[in-house]
């Protein structure tokens, strides 16, 4: 698994993800970290099948023991199916997770690890010295959803908001962002059901002064891109598997 | 990786099999207990000629009140191995993906900060192995005192008969109760038999 560095000014982020060994017929799936001191938090770290290789690349970075956080945007299995896992691995870490995944999250295995709700309304956690912000995504596309910003790296990490679903082979980054669109048209067009709750968000995100968008799938979104993606988003009409029904 | 999931997948079926053979036994204790209860009145309205099947109509009740009791601890331990054995699968997961990280990172710079929870996990696949034998050994004596049960049960359907033979116009009835309580046992018998092979296909699983 390639492990990126995307911000390392007193404290880094680094993301995992393209793994040419990746099982035939998962979803590829980005993972975050953020490492700051003796701390380190995990966002969305994955499915079971990408456990082993992601915990192999962290320890290039990370003891097991810095890791002392997770946080699962959604409950989804490509998210955080891992958890039974990290729950042996990490024993006395605490997953961040909206509040009403708590009882679904749990059928994962999770018998040490603390559940630490998060409110509809988001909250902040401390990392060491940073201070990192629960954006509600709700709707986007889970019932109950939560991004990560970071003030300081100026990144915020969107969950399946900028998703697309590329192969292991593909850019980082987000090069030439319209020919990125088909990439992620029919993903955002159809794994979004809102219209409401994306032009919540969108109005919510462009308060925030954003360097990287990072997705759990697909290209990180970088500089002007970023509001480029918020622009298209704005005008993308969601939730189009109702419309297909009429 | 994949004959282990195969191995524990033969594991959980085998209890959740027991489990199933058991609970046909529980229907038919519960028809003997009926039995026994018809059986009583019968012997009570034929008077005197009835008073020697009375304690045997009481003793049958019994044993169909034990073999029920025993249904019902042998699932309750069945049901115990079942999560102990998921522990079990738990740990050996996590083990093997523990151990795959170790081997193919050995260059990582803080691979040796798996060591604690590797062996974490290796004492929690070492007390869920102690655990599950326990349970298993449980189990066993629960199929044993069964078989026990059982065979009280033949002895008196055998004693039944030679006891109705004297009641006369009531025999045929009387009789009736001693067949369905031998029919009973042999059932229950099979039944256990079959449990024996399934315990003793979870028991082989079990050793790593």
């Amino acid at each position: 698994m390639k492990a990126t560095k995307l911000f390392d000014q007193g404290h880094q982020w680094i993301m995992f993800g393209r793994d040419p060994d990746k099982p035939q017929g998962i979803i590829d799936t980005n993972q975050y970290m953020v490492l700051a001191g003796n701390r380190a938090l995990l966002m969305d770290p994955g499915g079971i099948e990408v456990f082993a290789p992601m915990l192999g690349a962290i320890l290039h970075h990370a003891k097991v023991e810095q890791i002392t956080d997770l946080f699962a945007s959604h409950q989804d299995p490509d998210i955080i199916s891992s958890l039974g896992l990290w729950d042996q691995a990490l024993p006395h870490a605490k997953l961040h997770a909206p509040w009403i995944w708590e009882g679904f999250l749990r059928h994962f295995g999770m018998n040490n690890i603390q559940y630490a709700p998060i409110p509809d309304e988001g909250s902040r956690v401390s990392i060491g010295p940073v201070d990192l912000e629960f954006i509600p995504a709700h709707y986007l596309h889970a019932s109950g959803n939560f991004h990560v910003y970071d003030p300081k790296a100026k990144i915020l990490m969107s969950g399946d908001v900028g998703a697309a679903l590329e192969s292991t082979e593909s850019p980082l980054f987000v090069d030439g962002f319209e020919e990125h669109i088909p990439k992620m048209k029919m993903f955002h067009q159809r794994w979004m059901p809102s219209n409401r709750a994306k032009n919540d968000w969108i109005k919510r995100v462009r308060q925030l002064d954003i360097e990287y968008m990072a997705p759990q799938h697909g290209r990180i979104f970088k500089g002007d891109d970023v509001k480029r993606f918020l622009d298209w988003f704005e005008q993308l009409d969601v939730g189009v598997a109702i419309q297909a029904e009429k | 990786m994949t004959s282990s999931k195969h191995h524990a997948e033969d594991k959980f079926v085998a209890l959740a099999s027991i489990a199933a053979e058991l609970n046909s036994v529980m229907a038919v204790a519960w028809g003997v207990s009926l039995a026994a209860k018809n059986a009583k009145v019968i012997s009570a309205q034929s008077g005197d000629k009835g008073l020697g099947f009375q304690p045997i109509t009481e003793f049958i009740d019994e044993i169909a009140q034990q073999a029920m009791q025993g249904v019902q601890d042998i699932n309750n331990e069945a049901l115990h191995l079942t999560k102990i054995a998921v522990a079990e699968q738990r740990s050996v997961d996590a083990f093997r993906r523990f151990d795959s990280v170790r081997n193919k990172n050995d260059k990582a710079r803080y691979i040796g900060s798996m060591s604690i929870a590797m062996q974490r996990v290796e004492q929690h696949m070492l007390e869920s192995t102690q655990a599950m034998k326990k349970s298993l050994r449980n189990l066993n004596a629960l199929l044993e005192s069964m078989d026990e049960c059982m065979l009280s049960a033949r002895a008196i359907a055998s004693v039944s008969r030679i006891v109705t033979s004297n009641a006369q116009e009531y025999r045929d009835k009387l009789a009736l109760v001693a067949d369905d309580l031998d029919k009973a046992t042999v059932f229950i018998k099979e039944k256990l038999s079959d449990s024996y092979q399934h315990l003793k296909n979870v028991d082989m699983r079990s050793s790593r």
